[in-house]
């Protein structure tokens, strides 16, 4: 029941803060910020607590792993363009990785994060459940590292497009790669506002990022 | 009916999700259950022991409402009281300027290593 109630009355304000934002594209209004804001406002005045609204919310956040499984049908349905780009992907991907865990390292010990934030921090640009995966190998916290992966989903869907407009980035494999590099879930629905390559390249920085991340991830516990 | 067919898909994805669950315990690797599933269902396309339009429907409305399966651990934020201190300001300024580090790097990237691969082919 309260499952039921929680479900609804998410994805009606899930519903709309989608239309708010179509009217007004200010990335404030961005549903990933715009949503939670809603719901957490709405969650205080009925007197909800957080915890029993994620616990009422569940069916939701599990959907996350039927929807990784799902990623393998546009892999299949594409495998042609994967197959001919499959060095762009690998090289830019391993690259991106790579950036993305170097500068995370060194901004942390630049505002002087502790440790466990830091390892829980280190697979932030990766899709949840994998992220989570990745903090627990290396030894983070995985509450921890989802809120991590939220703030650069909500980061990544508000400064990629104008990243790639200041690069002035004109091919959809380069936009899609960057998005879903960059920003996992959240830059893979934004490519699809781009169009249908980018939103394909896009999920395939994703799966190759969480992928490559796993390698470094086990690398990293291996040797250190 | 259609949402029906797109229920239905998404139950049949959860087989594949389940046969993960069930193959980690026995994979040394710290590759999640999903991750495993995704293989999995990748390769029964392939072999063509089940048909895309068996999951392509379900697949797609995932995929497309991604965001919404994200809100609830977004909304689970005001438990880390941190984020919302001068520290959770700083953490929230690394994770903007490295997105945006990486955005750019990526996508220079793969701008110069696809120009490159075209030139070879001419």
């Amino acid at each position: 029941m309260i499952i039921a109630v929680f479900t609804i009355v998410t994805y009606l304000i899930y519903l709309l803060s989608k239309k708010i934002y179509k009217k007004v594209t200010i990335a404030a209004f961005h549903p990933l910020l715009l949503a939670p804001i809603l719901l957490i406002v709405l969650i205080t005045i009925t007197h909800v607590s957080a915890n029993q609204y994620l616990q009422g919310s569940k069916l939701l956040s599990h959907m996350l792993a039927p929807a990784t499984v799902a990623f393998a049908v546009p892999i299949y349905k594409n495998l042609a363009i994967i197959k001919k780009y499959l060095g762009t992907i690998a090289v830019s991907i391993t690259i991106g990785t790579l950036v993305a865990m170097v500068s995370t390292f060194l901004l942390s010990k630049l505002i002087h994060l502790s440790d466990d934030f830091i390892v829980s921090i280190l697979p932030r640009s990766i899709t949840t459940p994998i992220a989570m995966e990745v903090s627990k190998e290396i030894g983070g916290l995985p509450a921890l590292t989802t809120v991590f992966v939220i703030i650069t989903g909500i980061a990544g869907g508000i400064v990629g497009p104008k990243v790639l407009k200041w690069l002035s980035i004109k091919t959809p494999i380069a936009k899609g790669l960057a998005l879903g590099m960059g920003a996992h879930g959240v830059g893979t629905s934004k490519a699809l506002e781009y169009g249908k390559q980018e939103s394909v390249f896009s999920s395939l920085a994703m799966i190759f990022a969480a992928l490559i991340t796993l390698v470094w991830g086990t690398l990293l516990t291996t040797f250190i | 009916m259609k949402i029906m067919g797109v229920i239905l898909q998404i139950g049949f994805l959860h087989v594949f999700l389940f046969l993960g669950i069930a193959l980690k315990h026995f994979i040394p690797l710290p590759i999640p259950s999903s991750m495993i599933g995704l293989f999995l269902l990748f390769v029964a396309l392939c072999c063509h022991v089940i048909k895309l339009e068996w999951v392509e429907q379900g697949a797609k409305w995932l995929m497309a409402e991604l965001l919404l399966f994200f809100i609830p651990s977004a909304v689970g934020i005001v438990n880390y009281q941190q984020i919302f201190s001068m520290q959770g300001l700083g953490i929230i300024f690394l994770i903007l300027i490295s997105t945006m580090i990486v955005m750019g790097v990526t996508a220079l990237t793969a701008e110069k290593v696809s120009a490159r691969k075209k030139g070879e082919g001419h």
